[in-house]
């Protein structure tokens, strides 16, 4: 059973075709990443006609590399939610509209659960079956939401940022310090080369539910850091070796970055990775969780890994890998295979909805 | 609204704030929240929509990725973030005109990037953080 799949909610333009909900026959991510730099590195695409730009492009890239035909398809799926309405109608009408023509069944997927199941995709991929009840951490740039997944993949939300997501504290820690955009790689890389323990961050403590996040008031700390010190030349510094090369190596970084600053990053770093890992294992002890998913962009980053693993929980941690880690819709294709299998469609009035919610 | 200034001393006093200033926005009310990295702008919307009865305070959480954030059914609120915009075409590509159009009240985080998206009767909300780690908030605009 083929599916098409389509992914528009926010910056990327992406379709994939995916067999049986395992075999990833193609997946093409149109990334405006390269445009950034043409803008000084932090205009993510927004608008609509960006992904109508690319939308044609992109389906039929994905169709011809998975050497499939519309005819081929089973049914034709597309993130409903949540995401700008804008960009989210882009994909959601062109689904529908091949839908429609070639008279094959139309599935909405929630983003939310679309990255969830780039983990449960590759899961299958290695023939391993993810132990249900699960804890999901899906955190990136607009996202940090901790799930529980209980059989039959019904969610309850346990937690949620109150403010920033932890991508988005990454990005703007990296733009107030010069490091561009988007910010989670380069202070995952810098990270490595700095004291984790050099700066302590106090963090206020939150009312509310437990398992909430709240990453603004680091971003704060960072910038009350930041202010204490004078490091205008040290931020020039960067922003002309950006103007200079939009994709600088780690050495590049490193011959602008004093040691301080790198313990920044390393310190910061280490307080978004302990209280992600934090309140996800304590939801996990909570719910009895027998697995642990963490999926979303932020998942790529390499200090959040290395953690979990050294926390030895007693329950397997899945990460998608980084390509699956970030928008794509191969995710999308994937989340929408039970629904196929159930024969749960979508009427082709369903509507893009902002805040689709998952629970 | 007249000219308003409020010191708060925290989170809870910034939210109590937000309450209070949303009692005197009318239907339609274009708020712009203006202030540094920190300032207190979200926190400020949360209370804000709080006060306009669309939300509860956790529900508000930053749209700076997300760009547009929705809040409410009857009196709608759009809560926007423009700090990833480059320029006023892209802000316009967000379907502002939409939002302005109509009754919801729409508040604009780093709304002072772009000023001529706005109608000339806005709400200016200025955030500040002092040395103390209070905020200074100063409110004006709305006609006055």
């Amino acid at each position: 059973m083929r599916i098409l799949g389509i992914e528009t909610s926010c910056d990327e333009t992406a379709a994939a075709v995916v067999d049986d909900g395992v075999h990833v026959r193609s997946s093409v991510v149109a990334s405006q990443l390269a445009t950034h730099g043409k803008y000084g590195g932090v205009v993510p695409e927004l608008a609509s006609r960006e992904h109508v730009r690319a939308i044609v492009p992109v389906v039929r890239a994905a169709l011809e590399e998975a050497q499939s035909d519309y005819a081929d398809l089973t049914a034709v799926a597309a993130t409903s939610g949540p995401g700008l309405v804008g960009s989210l109608l882009v994909g959601l009408t062109f689904a529908k509209a091949i839908s429609f023509a070639r008279r094959r069944p139309f599935i909405g997927v929630n983003h939310i659960e679309g990255h969830i199941y780039a983990v449960v995709l590759e899961a299958k991929q290695r023939g391993e079956i993810i132990e249900l009840p699960a804890l999901a951490l899906v955190v990136s740039g607009g996202h940090t939401h901790l799930f529980e997944v209980t059989p039959g993949f019904r969610y309850r939300l346990l937690g949620k940022t109150r403010d920033d997501a932890a991508g988005e504290a990454y990005d703007k820690v990296a733009k107030l310090l010069g490091f561009g955009y988007p910010g989670g790689p380069v202070i995952d890389r810098l990270a490595a080369h700095g004291n984790p323990d050099a700066v302590r961050f106090t963090l206020a403590r939150m009312k509310g539910n437990p398992l909430d996040f709240s990453f603004s008031g680091l971003k704060t700390a960072v910038l009350r850091w930041t202010r204490e010190r004078d490091l205008t030349s040290e931020i020039e510094a960067r922003r002309q070796l950006l103007r200079r090369n939009p994709r600088p190596s780690l050495e590049d970084w490193l011959a602008v970055t004093p040691q301080t600053t790198l313990d920044l990053l390393a310190s910061f770093q280490r307080t978004v990775i302990e209280e992600l890992l934090r309140r996800a294992a304590a939801a996990a002890e909570q719910v009895h969780a027998r697995a642990l998913i963490v999926s979303g962009g932020v998942a790529c980053n390499s200090g959040l890994r290395a953690a979990a693993r050294q926390l030895a929980l007693p329950y397997p941690v899945y990460f998608p890998s980084p390509q699956l880690s970030t928008d794509n819709a191969a995710m999308i294709a994937a989340a929408a295979f039970p629904k196929l299998e159930r024969g749960e469609f979508d009427a082709l009035t369903l509507p893009a909805t902002a805040r689709l919610r998952l629970a | 609204m007249s000219a308003r200034v409020f010191r708060t001393r925290s989170e809870e006093e910034t939210i109590a704030a937000g309450e209070q200033m949303a009692r005197a926005l009318p239907p339609g009310a274009v708020v712009l929240l203006i202030g540094e990295l920190g300032a207190g702008k979200t926190t400020l919307a949360k209370g804000i929509v709080k006060g306009l009865g669309a939300a509860d305070p956790d529900e508000v959480s930053s749209p700076t990725f997300t760009l547009v954030h929705e809040y409410g059914a009857g009196p709608k609120v759009y809560h926007v973030d423009l700090y990833r915009i480059e320029d006023a075409r892209e802000a316009e590509a967000l379907g502002l005109d939409e939002l302005l159009s109509g009754r919801a009240i729409v508040l604009v985080e780093w709304g002072d990037r772009f000023p001529q998206l706005w109608p000339p009767e806005r709400i200016e909300i200025r955030l500040r953080e002092l040395e103390d780690g209070s905020r200074e908030i100063s409110c004006r605009g709305g006609g006055t």
